[in-house]
């Protein structure tokens, strides 16, 4: 069962250093402009987060030692 | 974020299955209704866990309080719903999230929609808005399996006899309880949402928080009715362990 953006808004802001639930993203598959906090989260060996109206992959993070290794997607429109 | 040290200063009981937990936080920077924080609890042989609490008092509240509802079997729930007391201490870090706030003085009517414990981070709007004396036509729809799951029970039906409009939904009861006389006995539909009001086109703000199947569904419904997609904010919990 997914939850949304807002469950890892912690860790987010841990990557970012500032919050990004509201920041919004356009999807490279759909170009759907969604906040992050809108997103889907999927948890797993890592966590993933999905566009909320194609699916396709927003982010994927991983713990690792002292830290996370971070791919994201789309682009992320900071204020 | 940095974590900072917490002390439970009170414990209050809120249903049979949740609490609230009234905090003293090092440095608690203050926050903004809707927010929540990350508690970590070490135990002696240095494992940790972690999880997210959303917060129930208003940003005006002198201390920070946290509602928990004990997950069966959870690991971290039900050390704070069962055992935790006065004086235990445990770190924390926040306030956390930007998304899913309000603040008195936005603009449009507030609209809050809470399947269970869903309704924490709402009722610290509640409390902003009353706290703030703001004005803003506000209106909540609580879905929960029976009354004695209700949480803040009293303080709803006190707000709902002020300027509030406080609808309930009981998923298994066959009644009503006295103080809610209107409450319905269903699941959340369409019809209920419609009477909640207000309707689209008012530039309403929506909140709608619980587990993640209620809020698809509410969303989902919400959006059927006519609001637009991008004015009703979802947070969603499900399983990660309590």
């Amino acid at each position: 069962m997914h939850t949304d953006g807002n469950a890892i808004a912690g860790v987010l802001e841990e990557v970012f250093a500032r919050d990004v639930t509201a920041t919004d993203r356009v999807c490279q598959s759909c170009r759907a402009r969604r906040a992050i906090g809108a997103h889907r989260l999927f948890r797993g060996a890592g966590m993933v987060l999905r566009c909320p109206a194609c699916g396709d992959i927003a982010a994927a993070i991983v713990a690792v030692e002292q830290g996370y290794a971070v791919s994201i997607r789309g682009t992320w429109l900071f204020k | 974020m940095s974590w900072r040290h917490a002390a439970i200063a009170e414990v209050r009981p809120e249903t049979a299955h949740a609490k609230t937990l009234v905090l003293d936080v090092d440095g608690w920077p203050g926050h903004r209704a809707g927010q929540h924080v990350d508690i970590r609890l070490t135990a002696e042989d240095g494992y940790q866990a972690q999880r997210s609490y959303s917060i129930a008092s208003a940003p005006e509240s002198p201390r920070l309080e946290l509602t928990v509802e004990r997950i069966e079997d959870g690991e971290v729930s039900t050390y704070l719903v069962d055992e935790a007391r006065a004086g235990d201490e445990f770190e924390l870090r926040g306030p956390i999230g930007g998304y899913f706030v309000w603040h008195a003085g936005l603009d449009g009517p507030l609209v809050l929609v809470a399947g269970g414990s869903g309704l924490v981070p709402l009722v610290a709007m509640l409390r902003h808005r009353r706290a703030a004396r703001d004005m803003t036509d506000a209106r909540l729809l609580l879905s929960a399996r029976t009354a004695d799951d209700v949480l803040y029970r009293d303080e709803l039906a006190a707000l709902g006899a002020g300027d509030v409009a406080v609808r309930l939904t009981l998923t298994r009861a066959a009644a009503p309880p006295p103080e809610f006389p209107e409450a319905w006995t269903r699941r959340i539909d369409r019809a209920m949402l419609e009477e909640l009001g207000p309707a689209p086109g008012t530039g309403a703000r929506i909140y709608v928080c619980g587990p993640t199947p209620f809020v698809e569904e509410a969303a989902r419904l919400l959006v059927e009715l006519g609001h637009d997609a991008r004015s009703v904010r979802t947070e969603r919990f499900g399983p990660t362990g309590g």
